[in-house]
């Protein structure tokens, strides 16, 4: 099939049959200048108050931050980029596309980008700053590198782009994946695979117990970011809280912890009816599948949680949405090494330190977790993603020796 | 522009704030001097004086006054 008789739309950018698979090497300064004017123009948009995860990815597109990501680089090797890189982006995080066009572009890439069929508002701002910007001279040259298309499922179009990229950067889970991946590709084009993850928090009572009221503030808006701004919906928000501590302690700071994040749920917008309903089904469900030792709505309903004794191995199966959390105590972490497999990704943490957790993982060969962070940073993508170092695998190696 | 002039912009521009409001001025002060307004005057101030802001003084940077004190360190006289 030719490019120029494709069905697509086109959002931003050249079209797809103007666009030429040159490359540039990792950090270019063309790559940085486009995308800090970028985060210049996003950050000085009105939409930001409304849409934080576009002032997030504007300030992650920030100039500074660029230039120290481009200075911790490993230049042991002269590198390029791979040539074309075809991403699909996810339809679950709307600021998604933007990051991974960037990781594309930043490794040296031509970018093909294409955008989920949901209509996100944060997409239409994110993709009209960048129009502005690539029609511009002096962004030229990434403008012929660059375009951002739509169009609903079409197998033989994801085929045929497919067949001319040098790099795949597969989001949208198992499913997604396993199917694109079945399409033919050239001989060397590497796939980069967001499959199906999950995710979990481990607290420690003390610390909650004892915060004062501004660390704990700090601690409830990060665990409501890490959760709400995505709806549960992103793989790094946990679905799981691992409590540590004695009984009295955890029983004092599970009061604590889910009374003020419900105290901050009732200052924002009440949640569609549909979730309320969904969450419950869910509930009676898990009661059925897991039988668990406590099962709890709030208040307001907007939080969900079930306590279980034990973990059976594939909790993940059971994650909810919405703001519906399963719940245990874990002292010495054997539960979490039970249940840990490839498909839990970001493990967020109060009131202890993380090398616990980074020594749990390696010292026993655990196979998953590729993320322990702080409560509150569970949904900053950055560069090193899902287990990828990302530059790295999208750009290749010229070895001279 | 003096420095003081360029500090104040970024001020003005990010929270359309007046010049008289600025003295006092301190985060969660105003409504637009939230998480995402922080993030949007760090990054103006970033790019206005073309540094690199250690992650400790964006947490610190705590107000109008404080910040002048914190662009010491960056070799940014703004008064």
């Amino acid at each position: 099939m030719k490019l120029a008789s494709l069905s697509v739309e086109l959002l931003a950018g050249s079209s797809l049959h103007e666009i030429e698979a040159q490359t540039l090497p990792p950090y270019s300064e063309e790559a940085i200048r486009f995308l800090a004017e970028v985060s210049s123009r996003l950050l000085k948009s009105p939409n930001i108050r409304e849409y934080p995860d576009i002032a997030g990815f504007g300030y992650w597109c920030r100039r500074a931050n660029l230039s120290k990501l481009a200075l911790a680089f490993d230049k042991n090797y002269a590198r390029l980029g791979r040539g074309l890189a075809f991403h699909i982006a996810p339809a679950n995080v709307p600021v998604n596309f933007a990051f991974s066009f960037a990781f594309g572009l930043l490794a040296g890439n031509a970018n093909i980008v294409r955008l989920s069929s949901t209509n996100h508002p944060q997409a239409t701002v994110i993709l009209r700053a960048m129009q502005e910007l690539l029609e511009l001279e002096k962004h030229a040259r990434i403008r012929h590198m660059t375009s951002f298309v739509r169009y609903p499922r079409d197998d033989k179009i994801t085929n045929t782009l497919s067949e001319i990229s040098d790099a795949r950067i597969i989001w949208g889970g198992d499913a997604t994946v396993n199917r694109i991946r079945m399409m033919k590709t050239k001989a060397r084009c590497v796939d980069v695979c967001f499959a199906d993850r999950y995710s979990v928090s481990l607290l420690r009572a003390d610390a909650i117990c004892d915060a004062g009221a501004e660390s704990f503030t700090r601690l409830i808006v990060g665990f409501y970011n890490d959760v709400f701004l995505l709806d549960q919906n992103a793989c790094s928000s946990p679905h799981l809280v691992l409590w540590q501590g004695d009984k009295e302690r955890i029983c004092s700071a599970k009061y604590r912890f889910w009374r003020g994040l419900e105290e901050l749920l009732d200052t924002k917008s009440p949640e569609p009816g549909i979730h309320s309903l969904d969450k419950f089904t869910h509930l009676c469900r898990t009661a059925i599948w897991l039988q668990p030792i406590n099962q709890n709505r709030s208040q307001s309903g907007r939080i969900y949680r079930v306590e279980l004794e034990q973990l059976p191995v594939g909790i993940e199966n059971f994650r909810g949405q919405h703001g519906f959390f399963f719940e245990t105590t874990d002292n010495d972490l054997q539960k979490l090494s039970t249940i840990l497999n490839t498909r839990y990704q970001t493990l967020t943490y109060y009131g202890l330190d993380p090398q616990i957790i980074t020594r749990l993982v390696v010292d026993n060969d655990l196979q998953g977790l590729d993320r322990v962070v702080p409560v509150g940073m569970a949904l900053d993508i950055s560069i090193v993603w899902d287990g990828y170092d990302l530059i790295t695998t999208l750009s290749r190696v010229i070895q001279t020796v | 522009m003096s420095n003081l002039e360029i500090y104040q912009q970024a001020f003005k521009e990010t929270f359309m704030v007046d010049e008289e409001k600025l003295a006092d001025l301190k985060y969660q002060d105003i409504p637009e001097w939230d998480s995402v307004g922080h993030m949007a005057l760090m990054a103006a101030l970033e790019e206005n004086f073309q540094i690199e802001l250690d992650i400790d003084d964006i947490i610190e940077f705590s107000s109008y006054e404080y910040g002048k004190e914190i662009l010491q360190k960056y070799k940014v006289d703004v008064d």
